[in-house]
């Protein structure tokens, strides 16, 4: 268990700069998610925690030692790759305990070590086996005891479960989270699956270009966004954006390009003609015949529990889920209220949520 | 190496759905096959059955069964301390080449394959340059090489230029079948806490048996059949491999051209076991380079 600091790293490849400068504080025992759209630096920046990249400024530092210069092995950190990375030519046990043998550990000692980790993870029967005879969900979970096994510092996954079909995904999204409850060992986890990092995180890096955008708790960054990247990076269907220009008074109302007067919740701190973009998450917008926005229905898609609609307004789409059962057809014209208090106003420019 | 069998079989399977067309194609894969094997066994059929004639014998008869079957051609051979003695300074001289190259040639690739230093192209592209001289070209730079280190009329003296001919293609070939063990196994070994040469052993190494077996063979067989760096580096006929006993057959009038057939066959035998026991890894080294997770 550690606390890890990392303070205004950089990472260069050349003169091209893929890490600008990223902060993030990581608690002892705290199971924080990495996430963002491809390409973000998610794995660049866990890479250089667990010493496989060169760190070119800043400092990475476990419990207050600053590890820039200090080689992976003696940073004691585990990692879980994507693609597992189990040594094909070894049976599952030598594969979990290759950690341990490389530090001398005696034999009976790494027995005994194998032995509890696969009894955490039910890997007892397949001991034997080589990586090439199990599942894709059985090496995920080799891969997982062979970084148990030396009961390391901090654990790191790299998107773990990408290579799984969705069902097993979300058996192990738990399987991952109780195995973090068990060892309550500090934890980095990267994802580019917004859903993961809800389900799973005690605290959430929203990274962006190589930038972190926001840094909380899963529901802080779901309710309150700071920019409209997380606001929409959060959060499946995404929230629907729609522009035009805020009217204050005792109804403060959105005008949108149209000339059309919606009422939204009133922003205390926002002028009067400002353009803005109101962001609205699709399980906020309810319908109301009075004085909502006026749309026509493209598609209505039924679930069972919710019935997902999408919507037109000119050129702007805009995505519901209507818990009440609604009878609807495409190409009725209906009228949403978007007036919920989760609803957000963001700067046209700076993408800021203003408050 | 399994893989090559499992990827046969549906392909097998699929053409049994059609028998029209599964005939022909067998018909052609047989037809070419035995052309192959023809080329390949009928020198080495000759050889042998050669060595069973008499010289009038081979001289009117050179394919045909023998008239007499000539068995003291071989018995000879095989009771005679020189053959023995050629086949054990062969084997000496050949094992040691394989082994060095193996060490060395790996260890290169190795680090040719995986780090990165200032000049590491440059050094791959010297030791791929040796591929384009001949050993004749350099045989004279050699031979003052080796009479200067004092290894001439020594098995050393023939292993180690054999070796550093072999570098090149050894260290081409499994470089590249290095590359292909993935990026990600090497960052889980480095969190591991393996070093370089670790590594090396426990991981590239067991991975690496189709490839090892390939440069093995291939550098044995060249050492087997070399023939000029002996020849020059050589000269007491008791350090002499066997492709330099032969020529103690061609006599001042006649060459006993029965006995060297019989003396190749004999000789050749050694190298026919190994392949055969090594086949299946050869197979898999030339073909596959992938490593398979
Ligand atoms: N070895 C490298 N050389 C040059 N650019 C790289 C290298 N590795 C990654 N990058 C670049 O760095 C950026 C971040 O990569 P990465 O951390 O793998 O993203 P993510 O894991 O978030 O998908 C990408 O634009 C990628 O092209
Ligand atoms: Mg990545």
């Amino acid at each position: 268990m550690a606390k890890v600091s990392i303070n205004n790293v950089r990472k260069f490849y050349g003169a091209l700069e893929v890490i600008h400068g990223v902060s993030v504080e990581i608690e002892n025992g705290e199971f924080v998610v990495l996430v963002g759209p491809s390409g973000c630096g998610k794995s660049t920046l866990l890479r250089m925690i667990a010493g496989l990249e060169a760190i070119s400024d800043g400092t990475i530092s476990v419990d207050g030692q600053v590890v820039n210069d200090v080689a992976p092995k003696e940073r004691d950190i585990a990692m879980v790759f994507q693609n597992y990375a189990l040594y094909p030519h070894m049976t599952v046990r030598e594969n979990m305990g290759f950690s341990l043998k490389l530090r001398g550990s005696s034999k009976s000692e790494i027995n005994a070590a194998v032995d509890k980790a696969a009894a955490i993870l039910g890997l007892g029967p397949l001991l034997e086996r080589v990586p090439r005879d199990l599942s894709g969900g059985q090496r995920q979970r080799v891969a997982m005891g062979r970084a148990i096994v030396r009961d390391p510092k901090v654990f790191l996954f790299d998107e773990p479960l990408s290579n799984l079909d969705a069902k097993l995904r979300v058996q192990m999204r738990t399987e991952v989270k109780d195995l973090h409850q068990r060892l309550s060992s500090t934890t980095v986890y990267v994802t580019h699956d917004q859903i993961e990092a809800m389900t799973m995180a005690d605290k959430i890096v929203v990274m962006h270009d190589g930038i972190v955008e926001q840094v909380g708790a899963p529901l802080e960054l779901y309710d309150r966004p700071k920019n409209m990247f997380v606001a929409g990076f959060l959060g499946s269907p995404a929230m629907n954006f729609i522009h035009g220009t805020y009217r204050a008074g005792d109804r403060p109302m959105l005008e949108l390009a149209d000339g059309q007067l919606v009422p939204i919740r009133p922003q205390a701190s926002v002028a009067d003609g400002t353009t803005v973009v109101l962001g609205i998450r699709p399980e906020d917008v309810v319908i109301d015949p009075q004085d909502g926005l006026s749309v026509r229905v493209s598609v209505i898609e039924p679930t069972g529990a919710e019935t997902y609609m999408v919507a037109r307004h000119g050129d702007a789409e805009i995505v519901c889920v209507l818990r009440e059962r609604v009878v609807l057809n495409p190409g009725d014209t209906i009228r949403l209220s978007l007036a919920s208090t989760s609803a957000h106003l963001f700067d046209v420019t700076t993408q800021l949520r203003l408050t | 190496m399994t893989d090559v069998t499992s990827t046969i079989r549906p392909a097998v399977g699929q053409a049994s759905r059609k028998p029209g067309v599964t005939f022909v194609r067998l018909l052609y894969v047989y037809a070419v096959l035995f052309i192959v094997a023809s080329i390949v066994l009928i020198p080495l059929v000759t050889t042998a059955l050669g060595g069973f004639k008499t010289l009038g014998d081979l001289r009117t008869n050179p394919f045909g069964l023998p008239d007499m079957w000539q068995w003291q051609n071989y018995g000879d051979i095989l009771f005679s301390e020189r053959y023995w003695r050629m086949l054990w300074n062969s084997l000496f001289i050949s094992v040691f080449t394989v082994v060095l190259t193996l060490a060395v040639a790996g260890m290169a690739a190795f680090t040719l394959a995986h780090i990165r230093f200032f000049g590491s192209g440059y050094l791959l592209n010297y030791f791929l340059l040796g591929l384009m001289f001949p050993v004749a070209t350099a045989i004279l730079p050699l031979f003052i090489r080796i009479r200067d280190l004092g290894l001439l009329d020594n098995p050393w003296g023939v292993i180690l230029p054999q070796v550093a001919f072999g570098l090149g293609m050894s260290i081409l070939l499994m470089r590249n079948f290095f590359r292909n063990v993935p990026q990600e196994l090497f960052d889980a070994a480095f969190v591991d806490g393996c070093s370089y040469i670790r590594f090396f052993w426990s991981v590239t190494l067991p991975l690496s048996r189709p490839i090892i077996a390939t440069v093995g063979i291939v550098a044995f067989v060249q050492s087997w059949n070399n023939y000029i760096i002996p020849l020059i580096l050589l000269t007491s006929e008791s350090n002499y491999p066997w492709p330099l006993g032969i020529m103690s057959y061609r006599g001042e009038y006649g060459t006993d051209w029965q006995l060297i057939l019989a003396f190749i066959t004999l000789t050749i035998l050694p190298t026919i076991i190994v392949f055969f026991a090594a086949q299946k890894h050869i197979i898999a080294g030339l073909t596959a380079g992938a490593v398979k997770g």
